[in-house]
């Protein structure tokens, strides 16, 4: 049922449609990020890094509105629950930005192009982190909370999936000492794929949460 | 996962723990003449706490509070079917007496109500009522009503002026004051800020807060701030019926039945 204050229905339905934008934006990063990796296409990577200032923006502008809502409409119960929740989504997907554009940074400090394997490797995993991101976006702009709950068990997999990479970089780099240096540039930017991917399942909490008022607890942990 | 929301109950109502509950409503009716206004509310209010009770315009709320100290006696054809138990004692039945009743279970109302006389007479014309008090004793009780209900400091020095010249807050204080001066064990407040503006408002429930160390308070408010503010329980009703009753956190946060919600988040239609 609609409010009987329809500015309020505005209200909450801009706060979702910003928060469901700003997260399209994190993917887009996330994989944008991934790809330039992979290209090793230097002029991208510095665009990626600057197109993160936009989610930045985005993460002000939703808090903003966000405490706007709750002085000005005094939100209960569900209607108090989403623009908490909105602001929280808000700031794990600036956190997500800013791994995208760590990721992005490190593409020209690479001596050389990653060989075929890594790119497969980390390719995969940027694949399951933005997977995973967009899944938990469209349970938000859907109002699902069996979606969020189905990222949210997927929790492991994402972690399994990084000890595997780490394990490759690591025999690469007792394989070729000299291959130290980017090795250390790749084990960063594994790590920061498999952290969205933790990003990804403290959205999905945050999701049901907004949804159903209820913690999602014990999460899955390796 | 979801169950609450797929298949939420019609009524949800907290049971309290015996030990804590001061007042209990059991399968209670009300009738207006041929109208029947409340239909088996079954609901404790718990000693020393804050019950609030909500919902829409005819609702049942203030009829509810009304039955708790016999208010309907006063009009014939209206009636009560049910128990109103105040430490086990049944307080609708004629064995027990209105005006002992009433000194156990005060009320405040939506209006104040100061009677023409002095803001001192105000609140030692109830206690003369029930006790034979010295005049050092009076007036101690009197100091220390208008102490509880946080008006002492605005009137000790014109304790001989009319009730009448106080302010609406102040008047609802001193409504308050004279209401547990017969030391009471219930105070019921019927909208007691609805004709307050915010700083008598804040006042009124900082007393109300204050008073609750003493006393069972049951309030009535269409302010679901207040509500949220001062309460340790919440009730909701809807025609007639309790559809939620719980701990206020819950009720605020996360109620469990899609009309409590619906009202406590604007959208009744």
């Amino acid at each position: 049922m609609d409010h009987t204050l329809k500015a309020v229905d505005v209200d909450l339905g801009s706060l979702s449609h910003a928060v469901a934008a700003m997260g399209d934006l994190a993917v887009a990063q996330v994989r944008a990020a991934v790809d330039v990796f992979v290209r090793h296409d230097l002029p991208a990577a510095e665009k990626v890094v600057r197109a993160d200032n936009a989610v930045d923006l985005q993460d002000i502008e939703i808090e903003r509105n966000a405490v706007r809502f709750i002085a000005l409409r005094q939100p209960m119960a569900d209607d108090l629950r989403r623009p908490i929740a909105a602001m929280k989504i808000a700031m794990q997907l600036e956190r997500c930005g800013d791994l995208a554009k760590n990721i992005a940074k490190r593409v020209p400090r690479l001596d050389t192009a990653p060989s075929e394997v890594q790119s497969a490797s980390i390719a995969e995993l940027g694949r399951m982190a933005s997977e995973r991101l967009a899944a938990v976006i469209n349970a938000y702009r859907n109002d699902d909370a069996q979606g969020a709950y189905n990222v949210w068990l997927k929790d492991t997999d994402i972690d399994e999936r990084h000890e595997g990479v780490v394990r490759e970089i690591v025999a690469g780099m007792a394989a070729e000492p000299d291959s130290v240096g980017d090795s250390i540039h790749l084990l960063f930017i594994a790590k920061n794929l498999e952290r969205i991917g933790d990003h990804a399942t403290n959205i999905a909490e945050l999701v049901h949460y907004q949804i159903t008022g209820t913690d999602l607890s014990n999460r899955p942990k390796l | 996962m979801n169950a609450q929301l797929e298949n939420p109950p019609e009524t949800a109502v907290l049971e309290l723990p015996p030990e804590v509950v001061k007042l209990a409503i059991k399968d209670l009716s009300f009738f207006y003449g041929q109208k029947q206004a409340l239909f088996d509310v079954s609901v404790s209010f718990a000693a020393n706490a804050v019950t609030a009770l909500i919902g829409p315009s005819g609702c049942g709320k203030s009829t509810l509070l009304r039955v708790l100290n016999r208010m309907y006696s006063l009009y014939p054809g209206q009636r009560a079917q049910g128990q109103v138990l105040l430490d086990g004692e049944d307080m609708l039945s004629p064995r027990v007496d209105v005006a002992t009743l009433r000194a156990r279970v005060g009320m405040v109302f939506q209006k104040p109500t100061p009677f023409p006389m002095s803001i001192f007479d105000n609140v030692a014309y109830g206690v003369k009522l029930y006790e034979k008090l010295s005049k050092a004793d009076m007036a101690n009780r009197v100091e220390d009503s208008l102490r509880r209900a946080a008006l002492w400091d605005e009137v000790k020095d014109k304790l001989k002026e009319s009730g009448l010249s106080l302010s609406g807050g102040q008047q609802q204080r001193l409504c308050v004051a004279r209401g547990i001066a017969v030391k009471p064990e219930v105070l019921l407040l019927d909208e007691p800020a609805s004709a307050l503006d915010p700083i008598s408002t804040a006042r009124l429930e900082e007393t109300i807060a204050e008073l609750k160390r003493d006393y069972t308070i049951v309030i009535v408010t269409h302010n679901m701030g207040q509500a949220a503010r001062l309460s340790d329980h919440t009730g909701f009703m809807y025609l007639g019926k309790l559809i939620e009753f719980g701990e206020t956190e819950q009720l605020f946060t996360n109620p469990v039945t899609t009309r409590a919600r619906d009202y406590i988040t604007g959208r009744f239609g």
